[in-house]
């Protein structure tokens, strides 16, 4: 349970407080509510582009970084497809500083053209170390634009392509910032060694005079409902095959959500869970495999992947996995198997709590969501999920009709022309 | 009334809230330490064997043994093992290192007495059955192979065994037909040299039961006491320091990968805490030298970092980055250009303060909660050391001068002592 206090300013800036006393640190976390689905479709990567250009000083302190570490402070960022989320730790008694340097960046930054071009090459340089040069890297910029037509969770937070990066203008970044960086679409969390009263107090104090600005209204194109099975292959200089299915799921706050996400579990899970005990362990389909969703707030999708050993050919391997799909559809999960992946899930949400920033973040995220208590309400909306919810949800999810499977074979593989490429 | 333009004053305290540990030996020799605190009802229990890769004498063997410890025992299948860790929602967290393999469990409390029978028995009874083993390496090959197409994998295998020769085990580069030479014998004999109450320590932390004094009795000093024909570990010898370079031409990459080190002193040394400092000004933190200049003024990569690393017979010292391939050579000479400056240009007053400021707020950091405490511990009673190990560090850090930092690069990491790794 995270006990916390809320408050809202004149302005719109919303303030959580969690008072942990057993720290002596603070954690402090700001959610801004943009995220690369808010990005013109010829500019994708815009806003991890921008979130590089946050820590390049702002109107007023011309270094982000030495301050805080002047402080002891430590801080890193990170942008979805939803959110760009700043976050950072420090010595509790020094948290005004982090006040200082948050509501500056708020109020304006120290735009330059150099800046803007050194973080251009270092965003090019995270786009090929972490997608381009690595094995199966890019997979994720090919799944995405296969599963999705029309909204844009159809290009990856890092961008469709190096291009569009390296094309933004300054004028572009300020129109970005004037959107999207003001207190209305910002949500502050603190937990620490903190009173709640004195957060209050210095947020009034340095967020108080920012000015008041219209949340934007977001209008995205909703992706229609998918009507035959996608397919797409490629060959890549990789040692092993590699399948990955996509399914459409439900958005974040719907109801069925708790139990999708349970229903990854039972696959995937721990090592006894379905897909893993079955067909890496027992039977020696796949050397590893994997199911998770990727929980966005719009609908997501609900992805199984899996590398098959290398005397396993893909489509007998992805047929296996069909098959334990079938199995969740035909007969209902047994009340000790649903009961483990609960429990399961209980103790993730319990270790999340045991770390401040973990906290301070939550309560941003389940605030933007609707209300920060949902952090709370969590654990009993897993352990609501009947085996009647997870057969009904296997038999609406896997479904040849609502699948977007892609085949990443090593380079020699022979039997991609008999492939529809999407 | 608020300037925007004043840094509000900030306040460092470099004291640490250490957990002040309870220890005990069980019948069997075992020495078992408690580390009480935390919010959340969970416990955190680990034992360290001094069974790392050091101690084989066939490369996999301590990763597989420690690896599959959970993979059968005299009265449970895997498959039994793994449904009753789930169901207890116990995370198993096996670390199989060069001098120790540690084998932890993360439990809620409430589900901590039946998962900690359990852990014991792995720990106490496996029996490594030849089936499993084969489908784990077999694994474990493949996840290998992939590793190779890795710039920054291939560049730490072939830097390791640059510094300290491919007949130390410390050195040793893995290949995939070691993955097919391991066999079952290997594991049981492994298992019945080092997996024993004499070579072992472990640390139980968190929300802890008052009946788990009680229950750690029963559970692990059921493990086997040390033989009494003592099993001595094998004899290596390192190779010598001097400049070497590595080259690995990785056509089509579009990074290269770069690591520039050597063999160092280690957590035992006295100048290491000052060798700490020295290394964080380089290269340890976002504001170090190496960071600003190679990212943050060149854009050359996403990231750069120096490190320090001990091992219980030897340390290193390494550089690591990713820059794009046009660029490498420019990254090289700029990353030569820091080490020498590092002896050469003494820290300005501000940046000497942020830096000490930083490792001190860091420090809290690192020791925050039960569990974070826990993992300092452990890397202190691995070299035999207590608390009073971080307290040192805190007073070097407080004293601590430019000239000293320079004159510490100075004596351990001269550019021409460097070895050097580029691949892709």
């Amino acid at each position: 349970m995270v006990l916390f206090e809320k408050h809202i300013l004149n302005n719109g800036l919303k303030i959580l407080v969690h008072r942990d006393e057993t720290t002596p640190m603070a954690a402090v976390n700001i959610l801004y509510d943009v995220g690369a689905r808010d990005e013109d479709p010829d500019r994708t990567g815009f806003a991890h582009l921008f979130e590089h250009l946050m820590f390049e000083g702002s109107v007023n302190i011309p270094h982000y970084d030495r301050p805080l570490q002047h402080a002891g402070g430590e801080n890193n960022a990170f942008t979805t497809n939803d959110i760009t989320n700043y976050y950072l730790t420090l010595p509790a008694a020094n948290l005004e500083l982090a006040f200082w340097l948050e509501s500056d960046r708020m109020l304006s930054l120290a735009f330059s053209e150099e800046k803007l071009h050194t973080q251009k090459n270092v965003v090019v340089e995270e786009y090929k170390q972490s997608y381009l040069n690595q094995p199966y890297g890019d997979a994720w910029l090919l799944l995405q634009p296969l599963a999705y037509d029309v909204h844009p969770y159809r290009w990856a937070t890092i961008g469709a392509e190096i291009d569009h990066i390296k094309k933004v203008t300054l004028d572009e970044v300020k129109a970005f910032f004037g959107t999207y960086y003001h207190p209305a679409n910002a949500i502050l969390s603190v937990a620490g060694n903190v009173d709640p009263q004195k957060v209050f107090q210095l947020a009034e104090k340095w967020f108080g005079d920012i000015p008041a600005q219209k949340k934007p209204t977001r209008r995205l194109p909703a992706e229609p409902q998918q009507q035959i099975e996608k397919q797409h292959a490629v060959e890549r200089d990789v040692p092993q095959d590699q399948v990955y299915i996509a399914f459409h799921m439900c958005d974040r706050n719907h109801p069925d959500f708790h139990a999708t996400d349970l229903l990854s579990d039972l696959l995937a899970n721990g090592e006894s869970a379905r897909l893993t005990g079955k067909l890496v362990h027992d039977r020696k389909i796949f050397s590893e495999i994997n199911a998770y969703i990727t929980g966005s707030i719009d609908p997501g999708l609900f992805i199984i992947t899996g590398k098959p050993h290398p005397d396993t050919d893909i489509h007998l391997a992805e047929q296996s996995i069909w098959q334990e799909l079938k199995l969740l559809i035909d007969d209902l999960v047994g009340d000790r198997e649903l009961q483990k992946v609960k429990n399961k899930v209980e103790a993730g949400h319990t270790f999340s709590e045991s770390n401040v920033l973990a906290k301070a973040m939550n309560l941003s995220y389940y605030e933007l969501l609707g209300n920060a208590n949902l952090l709370n309400e969590q654990v009993d909306a897993w352990f609501r999920v009947t085996p009647d919810d997870i057969q009904r949800l296997a038999g609406k999810l896997f479904r040849r009709d609502n699948a977007s499977v892609l085949h990443y074979l090593k380079k020699d593989a022979s039997e991609i022309k008999n492939f529809i490429t999407k | 009334m608020k300037n925007r333009k004043q840094q509000p004053p900030v306040y460092i305290d470099a004291r640490l809230p250490l957990i002040k540990p309870a220890a005990t030996r069980l019948g069997n020799g075992l020495p078992v330490y408690f580390l009480e605190g935390g919010t959340e009802e969970i416990v955190k229990v680990e034992v360290v064997f001094f069974a790392g890769s050091y101690y084989q004498i066939k490369p996999l063997v301590a990763f597989a043994t420690g690896n599959l410890l959970r993979y059968g025992t005299i009265r449970k299948t895997r498959a039994e093992i793994n449904e009753l860790f789930d169901y207890y929602s116990a995370h198993i967290q096996v670390e199989a290192q060069k001098d120790i393999v540690s084998v932890g469990m993360f439990v809620l409390g409430k589900h901590l007495p039946a998962a900690f029978d359990l852990f014991c028995e792995i720990i106490n009874e496996p029996i490594f059955p030849e089936k499993e083993m084969n489908i784990f390496l077999s694994n474990k090959k493949q996840l290998h192979i992939i590793n190779q197409k890795k710039v920054q994998h291939l560049a730490r295998s072939y830097f390791n065994e640059l510094i300290y020769g491919e007949a130390h085990p410390y050195g040793y580069r893995l290949l995939n037909e070691d993955f097919d030479k391991v066999q079952r014998e290997d594991l049981v004999s492994f298992h019945q040299d080092w997996f024993h109450a004499g070579n072992a320590f472990c640390i139980v932390s968190g929300r802890i039961p008052e009946t788990m004094a009680t229950t750690v009795k029963r559970g692990l000093g059921a493990m086997k006491a040390p033989v009494t024909e003592e099993v001595k570990p094998p004899v290596y010898h390192m190779l010598s320091s001097g400049r070497r370079q590595i080259q690995l031409e990785m056509p089509g990459a579009l990074q290269s990968a770069i690591r520039v080190g050597k063999q160092i002193l280690n957590r035992a040394h006295p100048a290491y805490h000052r060798l700490k400092i020295t290394n964080a000004l380089l290269g340890g933190y976002f504001g170090s030298r190496l960071m600003q200049n190679i990212r943050q003024d060149k854009g050359y990569t996403y990231g750069i970092n120096s490190s320090l690393v001990s091992l219980l017979r030897s340390g290193y010292f390494f550089i690591a980055t990713q820059v794009g391939a046009d660029v490498r050579k420019a990254a090289l000479d700029e990353i030569y250009k820091e080490l020498e400056a590092l002896r050469s240009q003494p820290a300005s007053d501000e940046e000497l303060e942020i830096l000490k400021n930083y490792l001190a707020g860091n420090f809290l950091r690192s020791f925050d909660g039960p569990f974070a405490q826990a993992a300092r511990y452990k890397e202190l009673l691995v070299f035999g050391m207590d608390w009073s190990h971080h307290e040192d560090f805190l007073t070097e850090l407080k004293s601590i001068t430019a000239e000293e930092i320079m004159e510490t690069a100075g004596l351990y990491l001269r550019e021409e002592e460097m070895m050097e790794v580029v691949v892709g």
